[in-house]
């Protein structure tokens, strides 16, 4: 059984082939103008990485917020099924899936199965997504992949007031003219990140095991936040960019076996 | 031989008109608002007819006791309990009242008066003792309690009808009717327990002479009279009386000849005792609606024996309601006749109220399809409607 | 010295005619093409669309038919009586020979202009209204000779006061607990100061032959509403965003005519039933709504959403006062004395409305035994809770309902919007979730 997975998501797409729900190939492009061809290029790679083609694919899955500018797919799954169906996949003790992707954050309660039982998603606010550490690193003027080991040197936090976006960059800039460490405003953004995304939570619940998923995982620094914000560990994928893809492959797996 | 025929011959026939009767209203009336009072009132009238069945079937013009008009007492019923003599019929807590002639039954308020003292005796007539009366007449409320409840005061009572005609005329004459408070309400419901108290504890005192041998009256008419103190105020019987001296059966003569002699002047007190409160009662039952049902004594003893403690769960007449279909709409307390609040007010399960007089309105007229439900011996047999339907 | 400030400044300040003029017909012509976009959008989705809803297609044109019967009316000397919320006694309003009609706004772009002169954080229907009366957009709420407002929330009150410049408000005063002793008292005579207004206004009499003939066209009209609904409770044979469309409908036609025509729909839907020809698949996902009302035509969003997305929802059954509220409860007569008759009608309004203005020790039971047994007799195997955003009486009862139906175990999702075409996109994420997850559970 060979299925991939498409997750078009709002910064970079995304492809997985599964065989047998073994991970075979992975790929990903950033989505840019063009997410459609970016789809495409990344897919064409995945397959050459499995040495397949694309008739050996007996079902593809698309999921992700461009999810209707899939260049080909047999069905579709929401973000929150994806993330669901993955987590269990990679923690089977998984019961709360945190996704945070570029532009928005989802939460997902999870059974055993990886059915997907009740889910939160972040309203209005971008403070709670990527594009905010992004944002906050270029105020710092530190590169994106220094932020998470800069705020670990911090032992406490400097003080953040502005609850959005825009305001915060201006806050920041004024802490760095009061000369403020900056591993402690790092450590603020990250915590305030950690807030928003843990709040989220609070409202499905706290239901053990957690994991993190999507591209703020692999920032240590927000990590650290946001164990320290929930109180307690959580479990993280050795790739959690392709979490969305693999959960959709896995998906596809069980359609194409299925008839609907 | 040809006697039993015809007796049962007409037995069939009267028992085939009844439930051609209750059959007709069933098809015939259509709204659904209606059909379930129709059927009620005709229940009421053959339960009157019933009641009064010596009016009807006769024998008239015996001669039995000089003060009867044309009908007599023999169709008693219920003249012999497990061959135990018991004279003055079948006890049954509706107000089928001693006093009046042609009757099948005995009301049982007067005959737990009559009976209050075991060792009383008034005459020969009775082969059983006193005791062994009181007994019967007592197991008769407690179990016509369970089984029925205030059903009698709502289906049966011939008084119940009474208020329920006054109330149809002043439904015709389109004049709207009068609420009491919550507050009168309860107090009423409080009285009517202190009413039939007191009137035992009376009957007690005035028949002391069986006791102590003391006499607070003599031996007289007046004192067999005050024996039984609540039928002098009660005002089914003067209803009962001038009905039937109206209609010819009671000869009036003799109410006023009682009057004469050694307490003409006390006769004469009692007598309008109980025409005026028949009259405040009726003017009160045309303006609100069972007036006396709420503070009826005898439907405060079925209450105690179908509503309170342990008989409230071995009672075969039930009201019950599901939760999540009510929506305090409020038209249950509204059409209420005797202004019941529990149906509204508790939230759900069984929602019979001590007050209530199972007539069924509150049924018949909610708007939400299984929502109230009447249930005998734990089935529902008759559930709230969307009575907008009218029936296929 | 208020009173000198005051008098003579209207709420919404002037505007240019010119202005008036070019922002109503374009914002008209767009609500039109929206009426048109959602005609067409439930006819793909229901194949074989019943043919006895052109009636409704056609009277849901808000500027069409109906607008010309009621002026044509007027013409002749008939009153127009306009309400503001479902509190209002009809029957009274037919008994006085005028003509009843709601308006409420569900017009998206002018609650664009109601920002203009409130903050955002207002209640959008309230925006709306206010923008339509700015641009004149709102056929009935113009044509109104004076208009019915209970004071239900906190916008309908002040929405009250800004209407006010332009006609006649009759407040009404809910009372907020229905158990207290007084309320009825309250509100009895509050029917009874309503009905002398309506008398004064257009001249007649409410006699009680009339008040009980308008009783009996309403009880004729909530059975063919409530036949309607009934045919919802089986696999579907009309999908939830037509039968919204036929309960809304009611809120301004003709209601004799709008019986006589949800009665031949009946017949029609009858049939199909026994032909087992259904507008959705009997396993679709049922969906059940709840929160603040969805008013024609431009909240059809959210309905859209759900019978179009994939996997497909069909919406059976929802609690709001623009739906499944508007006529379920009968007025219950026990005697034809107008005493008795008006008591019924105060009492239907008041005692049988589930809306959460009302309040009680432990919380609004009534509307949760509505949900309730809504789920139960219609097999909902979901429910949305839509509150658009400023709606503090919606929101705040979530909390209790969501632990009501977590014991049931039926899911709910909490849905938050606005008036704005703006987030289709976000709505369709979170849509879909939801009824994948519906999917899922009924597979188990």
């Amino acid at each position: 059984m060979i299925s991939a997975g498409i997750d078009m998501g709002t910064q970079r797409v995304k492809v997985a082939i599964l065989k047998d729900n073994e991970i075979i190939a992975q790929s990903q492009q950033f989505s840019g103008f063009e997410p459609t061809k970016a789809a495409e290029q990344s897919f064409q790679e995945a397959l050459q990485q499995a040495n397949l083609s694309r008739t050996d694919i007996q079902h593809v899955t698309a999921t992700g917020a461009g999810v209707n500018m899939a260049p080909f797919a047999d069905s579709t799954i929401s973000m929150m099924g994806a993330d669901a169906r993955a987590g269990t996949y990679f923690f089977p003790s998984a019961r709360t899936v945190i996704d945070v992707g570029a532009e928005d954050a989802r939460a997902v309660k999870c059974d055993e199965k990886g059915r997907m039982l009740d889910f939160v998603v972040n309203a209005r606010c971008a403070a709670g997504a990527g594009t905010f550490i992004e944002a906050m690193a270029r105020a710092l003027e530190v590169e994106l992949e220094d932020m998470g080991s800069l705020s670990l040197k911090a032992e406490k936090a400097s003080t953040i007031n502005a609850s959005c976006v825009i305001f915060a960059e201006s806050d920041v800039v004024s802490l760095i003219h009061r000369e403020e460490p900056k591993p402690e405003i790092a450590r603020a953004i990250f915590d305030a990140m950690a807030e928003r995304i843990a709040s989220m939570v609070h409202r499905l619940g706290i239901n053990p095991d957690i994991t993190l998923m999507g591209g703020a995982a692999k920032d240590v620094g927000f990590v650290a936040s946001l164990k320290r914000r929930l109180g307690m560990d959580i479990l993280i994928p050795e790739e959690p960019i392709f979490a969305g893809a693999v959960g959709a492959a896995l998906i596809a797996a069980k359609r194409a076996g299925r008839r609907r | 031989m040809l006697e039993i025929i015809a007796e049962t011959l007409r037995a069939t026939i009267a028992v085939g008109l009844i439930l051609a009767g209750i059959l007709a209203i069933l098809i015939w009336v259509r709204n659904l608002t209606r059909k379930l009072s129709a059927l009620r009132l005709f229940i009421q009238i053959v339960s009157v007819a019933v009641i009064f069945l010596g009016l009807i079937i006769g024998p008239f013009g015996l001669d039995q006791w000089a003060y009867l008009g044309s009908a007599p007492k023999d169709v008693v019923i219920g003249t012999n309990i497990l061959g135990r003599p018991y004279p003055d019929g079948l006890a049954v807590p509706t107000f089928a009242c001693y006093y009046a002639s042609g009757r099948t039954t005995t009301c049982v308020v007067w005959q737990l008066q009559s009976y209050i003292f075991p060792d009383y005796e008034t005459s020969s007539v009775y082969l059983t003792t006193g005791l062994e009366r009181l007994a019967i007449a007592f197991g008769l409320l407690v179990v016509m309690s369970l089984i029925f409840g205030r059903f009698l005061c709502g289906w049966i009572c011939p008084f119940g009808l009474y208020m329920d005609l006054l109330t149809r005329l002043r439904k015709a004459l389109k004049i709207r009717h009068w609420t009491l408070s919550e507050r009168v309400n309860e107090g009423l419901r409080q009285a009517r327990y202190l009413i039939i108290a007191a009137f035992l504890i009376l009957s007690v005192i005035l028949g002391m002479r069986a006791i102590a041998g003391i006499e607070l009256i003599s031996e007289t008419e007046l004192g067999r009279y005050l024996e039984i103190p609540f039928c002098q105020i009660c005002p089914a019987k003067p209803l009962f009386v001038l009905a039937e001296s109206g209609l010819g059966y009671m000869n009036l003569d003799y109410a006023l000849s009682r009057t004469m002699g050694d307490f003409a002047l006390t006769g004469w007190y009692l007598t309008s005792i109980n025409i005026i409160i028949l009259g405040v009662v009726t003017g009160g039952s045309f303006m609100v609606r069972r007036l006396w049902c709420r503070i009826c004594p005898l439907g405060g003893l079925i209450a105690l024996f179908s509503r309170v403690g342990p008989f409230k769960r071995l009672s075969l007449i039930k009201l019950t309601k599901v939760e999540e279909k009510c929506t305090k709409c409020g038209i249950c307390k509204r059409v209420c006749p005797p202004q019941v609040t529990k149906v509204y007010e508790e939230k759900g399960g069984d929602v019979t109220a001590s007050d209530c007089i199972l007539c069924f309105r509150c049924v018949e007229m909610c708007p939400y399809e299984g929502c109230l439900k009447v249930e005998v011996a734990g089935k529902p047999i008759y559930k709230s409607k969307n009575w907008l339907k009218e029936e296929e | 010295m208020a009173s000198e400030i005051e008098t003579g400044s209207k709420y919404i300040p002037e505007m240019a005619q010119k202005e008036i003029e070019e922002l109503g017909s374009s914002i008209k012509a767009a609500s039109i093409k929206v009426i048109e976009d959602n005609i067409e959008r439930m006819k793909k989705t229901w194949k074989n669309r019943a043919k006895s809803m052109e009636y409704f297609d056609e009277i849901s044109n808000l500027f069409g038919q109906r607008e010309k019967e009621i002026r044509e009316q007027k013409e002749v000397g008939k009153k127009v009586i306009g309400y503001s919320c479902i509190f209002a006694p009809i029957e009274l309003i037919l008994a006085a020979d005028a003509i009843p009609v709601r308006i409420g706004s569900g017009w998206y772009d002018t609650a664009k202009l109601g920002d203009r002169i409130m903050p955002v954080e207002i209640c959008p229907v309230i925006r709306s209204t206010v923008g339509a009366k700015m641009v004149r957009l709102s056929p009935y709420l113009e044509l109104s000779d004076a208009i019915i407002m209970p004071l239900t929330c906190d916008g309908r009150t002040k929405l009250s006061e800004i209407l006010s410049d332009y006609k006649p408000i009759w407040y009404m005063n809910p009372p907020r607990v229905k158990d207290d002793p007084h309320t009825l008292t309250m509100w009895k005579e509050e029917i009874q100061v309503i009905k002398e207004k309506i008398e004064k206004l257009t001249g007649n009499k409410i006699t009680r032959q009339k008040l009980r003939e308008s009783i009996e066209t309403m009880q004729k009209a909530t059975k063919a509403f409530r036949r309607l609904q009934d045919l919802r409770k089986g696999s579907p044979v009309i999908n939830g965003r037509d039968a919204m469309l036929v309960n809304q409908t009611s809120l301004w036609d003709d209601i004799e005519r709008w019986t006589q025509k949800v009665n031949e729909l009946c017949d029609e839907l009858e049939k199909r039933v026994e032909q087992k020809e259904y507008s959705s698949h009997p396993d679709t996902p049922r969906v059940m709504l709840t929160g603040t009302p969805m008013l024609w035509p431009d909240s059809w969003k959210v309905p859209n959403l759900i019978e179009e997305s994939n996997p497909q929802g069909v919406v059976v059954v929802d609690e709001q006062c623009s739906g499944d509220r508007v006529l379920y409860d009968p007025v219950g007569v026990d005697e034809w004395i107008m005493s008795d008759m008006l008591a019924a009608v105060g009492e239907r309004y008041l005692m049988a409305c589930t809306c959460p203005c009302f309040t009680s020790e432990h919380g609004n039971e009534d509307r949760i035994n509505w949900i309730i047994d809504r789920i139960k007799e219609y097999k909902v195997d979901g429910v949305i809770y839509y509150v658009v955003r400023g709606c503090i009486l919606y929101a705040m009862e979530y909390a209790r309902i969501k632990r009501v139906l977590d014991k049931m175990n039926i899911p709910v999702y909490y849905l938050d919007t606005e008036y704005t075409r703006e987030d289709v996109g976000q709505m369709k994420t979170r849509v879909e979730a939801f009824l994948e997850m519906l999917e899922a559970r009924i597979d188990i």
